[in-house]
């Protein structure tokens, strides 16, 4: 099955459907990840992203559909799938009372880890997440960002082949983001296997290999998607020392543009392209016009554009808004 | 099962009780409370100077009985929703912990709080056998009844917050069910009792005392005259008419077994009963088992009182002892259906807790 040249695949998923009641979360989700990559889950809020990583982390029972992880099915074998698994819940919840290090040993302990092997594991992960100052603090007073880190090293202490993140990043500092970027690509480096949800689309552009596309509980086919990164988008050209409505009216005429088609976005120019190629060639008409070109880069990430598109044409009102990782939200989980 | 993760999770749910202060204040009033009884305990129980021991002894555990019955729904009543709604359920079941494992460790838990109580009612009870009377049986069998119906109401309380969605609701809940074998029981056995009512029919006749008007009267069979007591021995008395009256009686004898799931009633019927000189029960699980087992003797369907008779009554009452022998004991039936309910709430919660979760109850989420 797996040949040398394609990647093995961790998280195998066909035809899945959950319902709550009435409300059917996941209609129909197939998808892959591969062990070695960085996958991002993407879909609007109550597109059936919490749902389906609860089934992958086998605390959910699909109605229909299979889900190997690993090559294990969580459902028929749950003990040995949890085995592989770490998983970081949308919704931290930490024992109070309890400190970060006793946190992760209890953990390890749940796992079988022997007593010092079960201290030196927790040791190792707050050092590897920057909890090492807050080790002996009760996990009720760190800062929801120090949670957020906690609830990442627990996913981590049984060392898992296959990690499932829900919104990781929510609620981190800049710095925390580029060390939890940083930490995915060293695991998908090792050969784990990462999926990782997130509705901030900017930072899963950053650390993503692969991209999967939920909405109203079903994926969306790639071709889909491809269409819809490749389709026209909006580039800003940014030109030095000029101001955005004088430097409007310059590219509009480098390009032969009606001045219409451009508009002004702050201290940019924002000009529509059909295709990348017709970007590049746009680029080298501008700095062939004698225009002092400071940047010129895509206005939105492929993902967001694609996310955007998905949406069947409009963007649901929750992505436009600036991005919200609401841990609460009650509509994730049960529709 | 695993030890090893069985013991984390009893440590994990023991380490959370125990770093709150308002756990030390609960275990410091309990105290106070029974320190307080047991001095009024030795101020009532002077009357029998050489068995007080026991009396105050039995006085100690019920109350220990009845403030663990009252305090521990709150502390298991919660113990798995609660922790589904602070979403740290979900983290602990992704682990290798099996269902099996998170339910009997929250059982474990939440028994040995509630031993924790029984553990500060022990100086008291130290106390208590110092002042003579208490054998060693009677502290032997009721220590271990009250330890298993520590058992019994902390495994209701974790069962209904397994099977219940909502912590409020399922802590209510287990404070009903507590209810219904402490109090509920006594109700039903008084109204039931009360409403199956049977006739009594009372025949007696007294003496003619008409005919005994000059002053004189006469012996009755067996009397002999005496100086103090002059009765005119007479061969033939004259006896009044027999006349009847019928009353209606309460049946307790046929809803006594409403009893035996009572905890209180079983940890009286259970315990060996110590009989004073007098004949009567010294100690409190005594006087109450004495009570219970008198309600199975039913009430005679005729009754009768003559008084020309050298027995005017018909019924000598019998000593205590006799009674609680000749009548059926009946905590091994309560204590076994307490057992059969709680394994069976714990099962309950077992299945809506198992994962991967087919259905979950209405309103919740897994995490």
């Amino acid at each position: 099955m797996t040949l040398l040249s394609q990647p093995a695949p961790g998280i195998v998923v066909d035809g899945v459907r959950r319902a709550f009641g009435e409300i059917q979360a996941v209609r129909n989700v197939t998808l892959q990840a591969h062990a070695g990559r960085v996958t991002g889950l993407v879909g609007p809020n109550g597109s059936g992203k919490t749902t389906l990583l609860l089934m992958l982390a086998s605390l959910l029972a699909p109605d229909a559909g299979t889900i190997r992880i690993g090559g294990v099915d969580p459902i028929a074998d749950p003990h040995a799938a949890r085995a592989l698994i770490g998983w970081m819940p949308d919704a931290l919840g930490a024992w109070g009372s309890l400190t970060s290090r006793e946190t992760l040993v209890v953990t390890g302990r749940l796992y079988g880890l022997s007593k010092p092997a079960a201290t030196a594991r927790a040791d190792a992960l707050l050092i590897e997440v920057g909890l090492v100052e807050l080790a002996d603090s009760a996990a009720r007073v760190l800062s929801r960002g120090q949670k957020q880190r906690l609830g990442l090293a627990r996913a981590l202490v049984n060392d898992p082949r296959v990690l499932l993140l829900d919104e990781p990043a929510s609620g981190l500092d800049p710095q925390a983001r580029i060390d939890l970027r940083v930490l995915l690509r060293r695991f998908a480096a090792e050969g784990r296997t990462i999926l990782v949800s997130s509705h901030i689309l900017s930072e899963l552009e950053e650390v993503v290999d692969d991209a999967v596309f939920v909405v109203a509980g079903e994926t969306v086919d790639s071709a889909r998607v491809q269409a819809a990164a490749w389709g026209a988008r909006s580039w800003r050209v940014r030109l030095a020392g000029v101001e955005a409505s004088v430097a409007a009216g310059q590219v509009a005429a480098a390009l032969g543009l009606d001045a219409t088609g451009v508009v002004t976005d702050r201290r940019d120019v924002v000009v529509p392209f059909a295709s990348e190629d017709a970007a590049a060639a746009a680029l080298r008409d501008l700095v062939a016009a004698g225009l002092p070109v400071a940047e010129f880069a895509a206005a939105q990430g492929s993902l967001e554009r694609a996310f955007l598109d998905l949406g069947s044409g409009a963007p649901p009102p929750e992505a436009s808004a600036p991005p919200n990782p609401d841990p609460a939200d009650p509509e994730e989980a049960t529709s | 099962m695993s030890g090893q993760r069985l013991g984390t999770i009893v440590r994990l749910e023991l380490t959370q009780r125990t770093r709150s202060v308002a756990w030390y204040v609960l275990l410091g009033v309990f105290a106070l409370l029974l320190l307080i009884v047991t001095v009024l305990s030795f101020l009532a129980y002077g009357y029998v100077p050489d068995q007080q021991g026991s009396a105050i002894y039995s006085t100690i555990v019920y109350m220990t009985l009845l403030l663990i019955v009252l305090v521990s729904p709150t502390l298991s009543g919660a113990s798995i929703n609660g922790d589904r709604d602070a979403a740290t359920l979900a983290p602990v079941q992704v682990t290798l912990a099996t269902t099996g494992e998170i339910v009997l460790g929250k059982f474990l838990a939440a028994w040995t709080t509630g031993l924790a109580f029984v553990a500060v009612s022990i100086p008291f009870l130290v106390v208590s056998t110092l002042a003579g009377g208490a054998d060693f049986a009677m502290i032997a069998v009721s220590l271990l009844i009250l330890v298993i119906e520590v058992g019994v109401v902390a495994a209701i309380g974790v069962g209904l917050s397994g099977i219940l969605a909502r912590p409020l609701f399922s802590v209510a809940t287990t404070y009903l069910v507590v209810a219904a074998l402490v109090i509920g029981t006594l109700i039903a056995f008084g109204l039931l009792g009360a409403t199956m009512r049977t006739e009594q029919v009372n025949n007696y006749r007294t003496l003619d005392y008409a005919a005994y008007e000059d002053g004189s009267f006469p012996c009755l069979q067996g009397e002999t005259p005496t100086d103090d007591y002059p009765c005119e021995p007479t061969p033939d008395l004259e006896c009044g008419e027999w006349e009847s009256y019928t009353y209606d009686v309460p049946r307790f004898d046929r809803v006594w077994w409403i009893l035996a799931a009572n905890p209180f009633v079983i940890l009286a019927d259970a315990t060996p009963t110590r009989i004073s000189a007098d004949g009567y029960p010294i100690d409190l699980f005594g006087q109450i088992k004495f009570g219970v087992r008198m309600a199975q003797i039913p009430p005679e369907p005729v009754t009768t009182f003559d008084d020309c008779s050298a027995t005017p009554g018909q019924n000598q009452p019998q000593d205590a002892d006799e009674i609680i022998a000749s009548t059926t004991p009946s905590w091994f039936v309560g204590l076994g259906l307490q057992v059969l309910l709680a394994a069976g709430l714990l099962w309950w919660a077992w299945a809506r807790t198992n994962t991967p979760a087919r259905t979950l109850p209405p309103g919740t989420r897994i995490a």
